[in-house]
């Protein structure tokens, strides 16, 4: 994960956000090794509205704790120099951030306290989409009750900076970043003899870090990007990038090359755009085992045409790009493409736009929290179509139990010749249609490409009397995607009732 | 909660009141009843906040649990509703007509819309809980033997009462005038109350087994060593009835008054215990200075006897009429109000001060003569050079404020007084003489009915855990 973001945007920063709680030090550790930037202490006194009272109530323990023990743990290992250290959890005050960073917090995260400053009153509606000051809710008439301005945050920050300041200059420090990890100048306050807090014992919260070892970030991260196949595949598609001309070429890829594609994808997004280059520009064949996350995040303009296998996570987060996954050309003869495996799970997890087209059946969760990709497989393993919002998700073969659930948008169309699918749906959210003929027509000519792209024998035989197969497809169709998209056909006359059924569905 | 979008479905509406011309020409109440589709409807706007505003200190000092009846009252399930809302209120009736709910300007949609009708839901609520009889006497379910006497019979007084009684001690309220209620009784005109109201809770009062002693001025016809020596702990509720006056040359004119001694003798005329007021308004030019809810009162009272013309003089610059800065959300704003008795007529004069009084041959108020001012802070005012006027008036009503808890009972006690006048206490109303307690005006200075009611539960909660060692009475203070 934190791979596959550094190489969606190298010039980012990766922070991974931890739970306070006992043990976050060996966790925080275990990310500083695996190459985050930022690593943040999130308290549980914090959550602003937007959070479950589950999570308010019940998740997690102080920063301070948690702060104190990553703090320590990562000096202990020399760990400490590499990563920034981040806290947060209803900052409030520069005391606060006075104390964070005495206990080794480098960078301080506030949220409740600046949304009260710019008008929230702690409604605890963020969910209902009813928040009377405009904050929480995409309502035009709610947003119109707004009356936060940024001079007000400024201002609250302000105060904060002032506090610190002041802070600072009792305990005899010039600045912010001599003070990081002195946990040596904080004193504990002299509790009554008899109360509860005379027996807390404070030592190992704390407890200073061996003498000589860094008390704060250092040097940055070495996350060996360079040594990278998209390395390569950059100066392979300068032409691309620099002046939008067509690149194609092959390469051998192998398991541990992870995330192909991702890097090359945030060069074009960053010169281009979201937008990307017109489709086709860079055609790339790749030949062997592909490793986790073969082309995330690639957006329009690359296609990657992979000829062999892959690991879980094809295509997450993809962003326009293209990617065909086949067997080798050189299989045993015998050798039955639907009946094997081809790629892991989690494939195209998140993705928004874009192509899949995977010859060969699929592990669990094919598309996950699809928003907007089209993607074509022979078979898939258990919750397939997990919470998909969007895009279309084309099955020719087989299901895994649980198929739908939590689908809140887009449509699946399996094949289903016996009938097996609704028991193995997850019917919540969704419900099972026939084919329109306008869904047949469009069907049709995907496979068509699909055929095109990977020789699929499946659909070949499907599209081979493609009218008399049509009707052995399901279609699963989200109940409330169903609503919202009725109303959406309603004349503008009616578009009030549009609306309102529209805000129906929405909030379910 | 009551309807997530109601706020968004429905906008504030208040209920209608009697036509003027109607409710001037009698005593009765100025309110007509909202019909309970609307009571729903304006309930459901109630948004039940995250942190909701309306029961804060700032909002309702009893902290009524506005979101929960407002919720109730929504679903329809009106005899839970007067439950919760008794469970903080003694005499919602009471507060429903007289406070002038703070917690609507703290409602959370008070900050960009209009708030939530919270006052006139409470209304509905016991009104109708009246209406179905499930308003009865809550008797103790055990005694304690503890005798505890009750100074003074108004809000604060009766809640005090009737929380130790039903607590199981015995209470005797002893009230100076000839009859229990306090400010309410005598002090508060029939038409923003009727008086019904307070004698249904008087006889509610009474069966839970509270006895009222009227008539009795304690210290003059109690003395305060038998006060004492008889009750194991005395509660003052002796209200701040010591009224501010205008020392200014013809103070002493004939048609000059203290409002109360005004309005007093005039609500007894309604109570028909007297044929007719003493100080009657009929066919004079009436000047009322005060701008507060007394003054309102009298304004009321002189439309109703047939003033010829009623002036209100207020000492403060009209306020806005939108929420100013300096009084932001959810705080008290200070903006223009008007009571209903303003809506009859009169005319309300800002920025004016009085300078004397001009009296004629036979020593009678004839005239007013006063200026200008500007007003520079609190109590802070300049004169306006040259804006010396003269108003002819019959009849003067002085309703600027109160000092004050009476001396005399509280000399005969002992008890230490604060700065201001008010008696002291120790934070849990007891006061300076061990077992005597105090509350409501006596302890703030005159205040609203919605304090008075909550510093007597408070009181009582107190005084139960002195006699008992501990106490379940609720106090939100």
């Amino acid at each position: 994960m934190i791979y596959d973001l550094k190489n969606a945007n190298p010039r980012a920063r990766v922070n991974v956000k931890l739970v306070s709680e006992t043990g976050v030090g060996t966790v925080a550790a275990g990310v500083a090794k695996a190459h985050a930037d930022v690593v943040l202490i999130s308290g549980h006194d914090g959550g602003t509205g937007a959070s479950p009272m589950s999570s308010t109530r019940h998740a997690g323990g102080p920063w301070e704790l948690g702060l104190a023990e990553a703090h320590q743990t990562l000096a202990a290992n020399g760990l400490r120099s590499r990563v920034v250290l981040q806290t947060d959890g209803q900052l409030k005050t520069g005391r606060d951030v006075i104390v964070a960073a005495l206990l080794g917090a480098e960078e301080y995260g506030f949220a409740t306290a600046p949304l009260v400053v710019s008008g929230c009153v702690m409604m605890r509606v963020c969910h209902l989409d009813t928040c009377p000051v405009g904050i929480a809710t995409q309502n035009p008439e709610l947003r119109k009750r707004f009356k936060g301005t940024p001079e007000l945050v400024v201002r609250f920050f302000e105060y904060i900076a002032e506090e610190v300041r002041e802070w600072l200059a009792s305990l005899g420090f010039k600045t912010l970043a001599e003070a990081i990890g002195r946990s040596d100048v904080l004193e504990e306050l002299a509790a009554d003899e008899d109360s509860k807090a005379a027996t807390l014992d404070l030592s190992a919260i704390l407890y200073p870090p061996p003498p000589g070892v860094p008390l704060s970030c250092t040097h940055q991260q070495d996350h060996e990007l360079e040594r990278t196949l998209d390395a390569k595949l950059i100066e392979a598609c300068r032409p691309a990038l620099d002046e939008g001309l067509p690149v194609s070429g092959s390469w051998p890829v192998v398991n541990s090359n992870r995330a192909v594609g991702t890097m090359l994808g945030s060069e074009i997004t960053r010169r281009y755009g979201g937008a990307g280059l017109p489709e086709g520009t860079i055609e790339l064949e790749m030949t062997g085992s592909a490793g986790q996350s073969f082309g995330a995040f690639v957006p329009s303009g690359i296609t990657l045409r992979l000829f062999g296998d892959a690991n879980d996570y094809l295509g997450k987060g993809l962003s326009g790009g293209r990617i065909i996954l086949r067997p080798p050309l050189d299989v045993p003869a015998g050798f039955v493409a639907e009946a094997n495996i081809i790629a892991g799970n989690v494939i195209g997890y998140g993705a928004t736009s874009g192509e899949i087209f995977i010859r060969g059946v699929v592990g669990e969760r094919f598309c996950v929290r699809n928003s907007g990709v089209l993607a074509v497989v022979e078979g898939v393993g258990d919750h397939g179509c997990e919470y998909m919002t969007g895009g279309r998700v084309v099955v020719l073969g087989p299901t895994g139990r649980n198929f739908a659930a939590g689908m809140s948008g887009g449509f699946a169309y399996v094949y289903d010749p016996h009938g097996r699918l609704a028991e193995r749906l997850n019917k919540d959210m969704v419900e099972l249609d026939n084919m329109s003929d306008d869904d047949a027509a469009w069907l049709r000519g995907v496979l068509g490409r699909y055929v095109a792209e990977t020789a699929s024998a499946v659909a070949e035989r499907l599209l081979d009397n493609f009218p008399a197969h049509a009707g052995s497809f399901v279609k699963v169709v989200p109940t409330d995607y169903r609503r919202a998209l009725d109303a959406a056909l309603l004349s503008e006359g009616e578009a009030d009732a549009a609306g309102a059924i529209m805000m129906a569905a929405a909030h379910g | 909660m009551a309807d997530p979008d109601g706020f968004l479905k429905h906008k504030r509406r208040e209920a209608e009141h009697r036509p003027v011309h109607l409710r001037v020409r009698d005593w009765g109440e100025m309110y007509e009843r909202a019909d309970l589709a609307t009571v729903r409807d304006q309930a459901s706007r109630c948004m039940d906040c995250g942190i909701p505003f309306c029961n804060s200190l700032k909002g309702c000092p009893l902290g009524n649990l506005i979101p929960d009846w407002n919720d109730l009252v929504y679903r329809d399930r009106w005899r839970d509703a007067i439950d919760r809302l008794h469970a903080t209120n003694n005499f919602p009736e009471f507060t429903g007509r007289m406070c002038p709910a703070p917690c609507e300007s703290a409602c959370v949609l008070a900050i960009n819309d209009d708030p939530v009708t919270i006052k006139q839901v409470e209304n509905e609520i016991i009104d109708y809980a009246w209406e179905h009889g499930w308003v009865t006497p809550v008797r103790p379910s055990s005694k304690t033997t503890k005798r505890v006497a009750v100074v003074g019979s108004g809000p604060a007084g009766m809640a005090a009462a009737q929380q130790l009684t039903r607590a199981g001690h015995d209470v005797v309220v002893y009230e100076r005038d000839d009859r229990a209620g306090g400010l309410i009784r005598y002090g508060i005109p029939d038409f923003k109350m009727d008086k019904a109201l307070l004698d249904r809770r008087i006889a509610q009062m009474e069966a839970e087994g509270t006895v009222f002693e009227c008539g009795v001025d304690v210290g003059v016809d109690l003395s305060v060593e038998d006060l004492r020596s008889g009750h194991d702990a005395v509660v003052l509720a002796i209200g701040a009835l010591w009224q501010r006056e205008l020392d200014i040359a013809g103070r002493r004119l004939g048609g000059i008054h203290l409002a109360m001694e005004y309005l007093v003798p005039s609500n007894r005329v309604q109570a028909g215990l007297l044929d007719r007021p003493p100080i009657d308004a009929a066919g004079k030019s009436v000047i009322i200075i005060g701008g507060g809810d007394t003054g309102a009162d009298c304004l009321g009272t002189a439309h109703r006897q047939g003033a010829a013309s009623v002036h209100q003089f207020d000492i403060h610059e009209q306020p806005p009429a939108e929420r100013p800065e300096s009084t932001p959300w959810p705080l008290w704003p200070l903006v223009l109000r008007g009571s209903l008795a303003h809506e009859e007529g009169g005319k309300r004069v800002f920025a004016v001060q009085t300078d004397a009084f001009v009296g004629d041959e036979k020593g009678h108020v004839r005239a007013l003569l006063g200026h200008q001012v500007r007003e520079l802070g609190r109590r802070n005012y300049e004169d306006v050079p040259g804006s010396d006027f003269e108003l002819a008036a019959d009849l003067v009503l002085l309703a600027i404020g109160f000092r004050g808890p009476d001396g005399q009972l509280l000399d005969k006690l002992g008890t230490e007084l604060t700065e201001r006048g008010n008696v002291a206490h120790d934070g849990s109303w007891g006061t300076s003489v061990p077992g005597v307690f105090a509350c409501g005006d006596a302890t703030r200075g005159a205040s609203l009915i919605v304090w008075a009611i909550a510093e007597g539960r408070a009181a009582a909660a107190s005084v139960d855990r002195y006699l008992v060692g501990e106490t379940l009475l609720p106090a939100a203070l």
